[in-house]
C-alpha cells in the first residue's frame, strides 16, 4: 500500500522526559486514523513532528514519498491542520482570514467562496473572528484547514471546545469529507464516540508509544471491553 | 512543484502583507499608533529646537528635526516587524502560519514589506507636520535622503529580526528585547549629537553601526556639505553584514525553537 504519511521510529525527548519513543505511524489515501491516549501520552508532540513544528531527535517523516525536512514547502502545501488550542487573528473578518490563507497556500481566491459555501459561513463573512461563538470559530478554522484541498488533514482535538450540537455538526462535516471526497485524516480526540464514528483505524498511545492498534471493533474485542471508552480507561489506568 | 514557483512564492508574500494590512485596517488603535508617537516626538523636539533658537544657541535648526524624522525610520522598521511577528503569538495564530507552506524567507519578506509601508506613511506624515509647524522640510537633506532612509530601514529590519529571534529562543518573556533593542543603538548612533562627543572606545563602537554614518551624513548635508557617499558606502557594507548576521541568528533561533518544542508552546 502506498502511504500518504509514513513516520518511522520517531523519537523526541525533552530533557529527561521521553515524549515520543520510537513511534511508527502510517496513513493511507482516504484513510481516517485516530491517535488516542491520555493527556501526556505524546499525541500532540507526534502531530507537531509530523507537521514540522518539532524536530524529532531520531526517526523520519515522509509525506507523499518526500522527506518533510528536505521538502518542507511542497509537503506543507498538500496538508493542513486545525487544533482546539490554535486560533486565528481575532480582529479580521472571516472572509479576510480565508483570503489571507488562500494566499498563504497559494490557491485561487475562488476557494474562499467554496469554503464559505461548504461551511455555511455566508452570514458570518463580514464578522470579526473574535466575535464568533466557539462553534462558529471551529467552522472558520476548518475553512482555513480545507482551503488548499489538503490530501491529508491533521486535526488535534477538533471538537474539544464545542457543545454537543456544534460538535455533532463538525463531526458530520468531517465524516462527509472523508467519505465523499476521500480525504485522509489523522485525528486526536478524547471523544470516544467521535473516534468510533469517524476512524477506520485507531492507535492508542501511552508514554510516547503506540500500545494498541486496530479498528474500534478489534480494539474493544482485544481488550475485552464493551466500547472504546472502556478501552481508553484500561489504557490510561494500566 | 507548483508550491515552489515564483508566482506561488509571490502570492504567499502577498498573503502576509494582505493579512497584516487587514489587521491594521480593522484596528483603530493600531492606526492611531502610527500617527501618535511620531507626532509626539516631532512636537517635543520641535519645541526643544525653538527653545534653543530663542536662547541663540549656535546650531543648525534642522539637526534635531531631521534626526527625529530619520530616527523614526530606524525605530519603526525595527519595531514594526517585531510587532507583526508578536501579533501572530498574541492571536495564537503562529502555529497556523508555521504549518503553512510559507517559507521563513517569504514570511520575513512579507513582514518587511508591511513594515516599509507603515514607515513610509509615518515619515510622510511627520514630514508634512514638520513643514507646517516648524518650517523644516525634510527635502533639505537633499539627494542623500533616499539612501539615508534605505540604510536605516535595513538596519532597523536587522534589529527587528534579532528581536524576533530572541522571542523564538527565550519565549514570550523576551518581548522586551524585541521592543528595546533599537534603543540600545540610540545613544551610540549619534542621532542627536555628533559621535565625537562620545568617549573614544564608544566612538569605535559607533563606527561599527550603519546608522552612525547616516546621522553624521545628515548633519554634514544640513551644514551645507556634500553627501558623504564614501561613508554611506561603508554603511551599506555594514548593513549587508548586519542583515546577513540577523538572518543567521533568526534561522538558528527557529531551528532551536523547533528542536526544543518551543514553537509548539506559543500556541498553548
Amino acid at each position: 500500500m502506498v502511504h500518504l504519511l509514513e513516520a518511522r521510529a520517531l523519537t523526541k525527548r525533552f530533557g529527561p522526559v521521553t515524549a515520543v519513543d520510537g513511534l511508527d505511524l502510517t496513513v493511507g489515501p482516504g484513510e481516517v486514523v485516530g491517535l488516542l491516549g491520555p493527556n501526556g501520552a505524546g499525541k500532540s508532540t507526534t502531530l507537531h513532528m509530523l507537521l514540522g513544528l518539532i524536530t524529532p531527535d531520531h526517526g523520519s517523516v515522509e509525506l507523499f514519498g518526500m522527506d518533510l525536512q528536505r521538502h518542507r514547502i511542497e509537503v506543507l502545501s498538500r496538508i493542513n491542520f486545525a487544533a482546539s488550542y490554535v486560533d486565528l487573528p481575532g480582529v479580521l473578518y472571516v472572509q479576510e482570514i480565508l483570503e489571507a490563507y488562500a494566499d498563504l497556500y497559494a490557491v485561487p481566491q475562488s476557494r474562499v467562496r467554496d469554503m464559505i459555501d461548504l461551511l455555511e459561513l455566508g452570514r458570518l463573512r463580514k464578522r470579526r473572528y473574535m466575535e464568533l461563538s466557539s462553534g462558529q470559530r471551529t467552522r472558520v478554522q476548518l475553512g482555513k484547514a480545507l482551503i488548499n484541498e489538503p490530501d491529508l488533514l491533521i486535526l488535534d482535538e477538533p471538537t474539544a471546545n464545542l457543545d454537543p450540537d456544534a460538535g455533532d455538526r463538525v463531526r458530520s462535516l468531517l465524516v462527509r469529507l472523508a467519505r465523499d471526497n476521500g480525504r485522509a485524516m489523522l485525528i486526536t480526540s478524547h471523544n470516544m464516540p467521535e473516534v468510533e464514528r469517524m476512524c477506520d483505524r485507531i492507535h492508542f498511545m501511552a508514554e510516547g508509544r503506540i500500545i494498541a492498534s486496530g479498528s474500534a471493533a478489534e480494539l474493544t474485542t482485544s481488550f475485552g471491553a464493551d466500547d472504546l471508552e472502556e478501552v481508553f480507561l484500561k489504557v490510561a489506568r494500566r | 512543484m507548483t508550491a515552489l514557483t515564483l508566482p506561488a512564492r509571490a502570492q504567499r508574500v502577498r498573503g502576509v502583507v494582505r493579512r497584516d494590512f487587514a489587521a491594521l485596517r480593522r484596528s483603530p488603535i493600531r492606526m492611531f499608533e502610527i500617527v501618535f508617537w511620531p507626532t509626539v516626538e516631532l512636537v517635543l523636539w520641535g519645541f526643544v529646537t525653538l527653545f534653543l533658537q530663542s536662547q541663540q544657541v549656535p546650531f543648525v535648526v534642522g539637526f534635531l528635526l531631521g534626526a527625529v524624522l530619520l530616527w523614526q525610520v530606524l525605530q519603526k522598521a525595527s519595531n514594526e516587524i517585531s510587532i507583526a511577528f508578536l501579533e501572530d503569538i498574541w492571536s495564537r495564530n503562529l502555529l497556523n502560519v508555521q504549518v503553512s507552506p510559507l517559507s521563513s524567507g517569504e514570511y520575513l519578506l512579507g513582514l518587511m514589506l508591511f513594515a516599509l509601508g507603515k514607515v513610509v506613511v509615518a515619515v510622510a506624515l511627520m514630514a508634512v507636520l514638520s513643514m507646517l509647524l516648524y518650517g523644516f522640510g525634510i527635502t533639505a537633506v537633499g539627494a542623500g535622503l533616499v539612501p539615508f532612509m534605505a540604510l536605516l530601514l535595513v538596519m532597523g529590519w536587522s534589529l527587528g529580526l534579532v528581536g524576533i529571534a530572541a522571542v523564538l529562543r527565550f519565549g514570550e518573556n523576551a518581548q522586551v528585547i524585541a521592543w528595546s533593542l533599537v534603543f540600545v543603538a540610540q545613544p551610540l548612533t549619534g542621532i542627536f549629537y555628533p559621535v565625537s562627543v562620545l568617549p573614544e572606545p564608544l566612538q569605535a563602537v559607533a563606527h561599527a553601526i550603519p546608522g552612525t554614518y547616516v546621522f553624521e551624513g545628515m548633519r554634514t548635508v544640513l551644514s551645507g556639505g556634500a553627501v558623504p557617499w564614501a561613508d554611506l558606502a561603508v554603511a551599506a557594507v555594514l548593513d549587508v553584514v548586519y542583515l546577513a548576521a540577523a538572518l543567521g541568528v533568526f534561522a538558528w533561533a527557529l531551528r532551536y525553537a523547533r528542536a526544543h518544542g518551543k514553537l509548539s508552546r506559543f500556541g498553548d
